[in-house]
């Protein structure tokens, strides 16, 4: 089923939704989703932010702010590596709550940041195994924020990187061991 | 060779893409009130703390680059004249000393710089570049240029890098800590320079004094970003005001800094509160 982008037309960003949409399906496709999931992406083209929130699984509706499609080189201006990375990640996580053996996830609003972080390194690791452009250093850097910046947090961030078919409870085991090595700030 | 350049003239390769600030004055998103959603002070804890810190690091990259032109410039576009006998258009041996060193600090941040971004996960240019910083430095009086730059500019860099310092301290992130405090070190010296030397070349000048005050708070109002630079709780980086002291300022100079940010950001709101009204009478 073809993903429906609200709005259809832009005004305030040069947005296509017709790009968005194609570029979304061929992500739902290729993380998994079925070709029976609809899926409705939902820009707010009112502010320049890129707060994005996996609004429900069925359909599977992914709401996000102009920011988060923006090229951080030109203002208002597309980018489909930005798009691939928020797109990608959220469909990957609403793919990962539908699976079958993935386990029982809090809600969104109940994941603490560093759970986040976890699940979205799990979710770009398989992203680069697609073959989409991501950028690793970035990650482990967000992820060494997280959980400290220490050889366990690297260890860490490769399973997680590395892991296919992850459960919950393997993401989130890794997770609360690992952040209980955080050193947390500078001892000077 | 030629002398004021302009920064349409400066080099840059393919990976930079200049980015014009009047885009972003005149944004249309800017009036929703979500654009003026504030992501608070520049903190781990924050959901998009890790990319913001990439950002601002970016932002530093370009400006160290800036920096190193507008210094070089500075070395180059004003003839030596005699201590006491000089004219608006000249400035003492010891000034171009002060700004070959200066331009040696600002290459060595370049490669610091540039070092990071690669730690974290930033490429050269993945954002666009202002050149307001090196604007500033294209002033045709030396000392309206260095009060501009190195007091306003540098002392903007001040409040910045102790901003990422206690960010990567907070972090736990010893090599952000440790680059940004060198960095600082660096700033507060150039701070001093241009206090220093505003007093010098204008002791016997009170007007040009006057001026180049009166250009540093252009620079100071401009560079408070509608209060992103302030002393709120809600403003990502904060003044650093015992580094500032160090670097000559009085309680004074910090305090009409500080109310500088304030005026900013309420003139930021308003436009925002204005832009919201036009839209909803737009869309009525």
């Amino acid at each position: 089923m073809p993903t429906t982008v609200d709005p259809s037309t832009f005004t305030m960003v040069d947005f296509d939704s017709a790009e968005i949409a194609a570029l979304a399906d061929e992500l739902a496709r290729k993380v998994g989703l079925g070709d029976d999931v609809q899926i409705v992406i939902e820009v707010d083209e009112t502010t320049p932010l890129g707060r994005t929130e996996l609004v429900s699984l069925d359909p599977v509706h992914i709401r996000t702010e102009s920011g988060a499609f923006e090229n951080p080189k030109r203002i208002r201006q597309f980018s489909e590596d930005a798009a691939t990375d928020v797109l990608g990640r959220y469909l990957l996580r609403a793919a990962d709550r539908r699976r079958d053996g993935f386990g029982d996830v809090p809600p969104d609003s109940e994941l603490t940041v560093p759970q986040r972080t976890a699940w979205e390194v799990s979710a770009v690791g398989r992203l680069a195994r697609l073959g989409y452009p991501v950028r690793r250093q970035r990650w482990l850097y967000a992820f060494r924020n997280r959980y400290g910046f220490t050889d366990t947090a690297d260890d860490a961030f490769e399973q997680l990187w590395h892991g296919d078919d992850l459960s919950w409870a393997e993401i989130d085991r890794l997770s609360e061991t690992t952040a209980a090595t955080n050193p947390g700030p500078l001892q000077r | 060779m030629k002398k004021l350049l302009t920064p349409e003239e400066l080099a840059r390769d393919d990976r930079f893409e200049r980015a014009d600030m009047m885009d972003r004055i005149q944004d249309p998103r800017n009036g929703s009130e979500a654009a003026n959603r504030g992501n608070g002070r520049l903190r781990p804890d924050r959901a998009d703390a890790p990319d913001a810190a990439r950002a601002l690091m970016h932002g530093i990259f370009v400006g160290e680059i800036q920096a190193l032109e507008g210094a070089g410039r500075t070395c180059y576009d004003f003839e030596v004249g005699a201590t006491g006998k000089l004219d608006d258009e000249e400035v003492p041996f010891e000034l171009k000393l002060d700004m070959a060193r200066q331009c040696w600090d600002e290459a060595r941040h370049c490669e610091i710089s540039v070092k990071l971004s690669e730690w974290m996960g930033t490429e050269i240019g993945e954002f666009g570049e202002n050149a307001f910083l090196f604007q500033a430095a294209c002033n045709p009086d030396p000392v309206l240029r260095l009060t501009g730059v190195n007091r306003a500019l540098e002392g903007l860099a001040i409040d910045v890098f102790n901003t990422m310092k206690e960010f990567g301290d907070l972090a736990g992130d010893p090599v952000l800590e440790f680059c940004e405090d060198w960095m600082l070190a660096d700033e507060v010296t150039h701070v001093k320079m241009g206090s220093d030397w505003l007093r010098k070349l204008t002791v016997n000048d009170k007007d040009r004094q006057k001026r180049a005050l009166e250009f540093q708070r252009v620079v100071d109002k401009l560079f408070s970003f509608g209060g992103f630079r302030g002393e709120d709780e809600e403003s990502p980086v904060h003044l650093a005001r015992r580094f500032r002291e160090l670097a000559g300022f009085d309680d004074a100079e910090m305090e009409e800094i500080a109310e500088l940010s304030r005026e900013a950001k309420s003139e930021v709101e308003e436009r925002s509160r204005l832009a919201r009204e036009a839209n909803e009478t737009a869309s009525a």
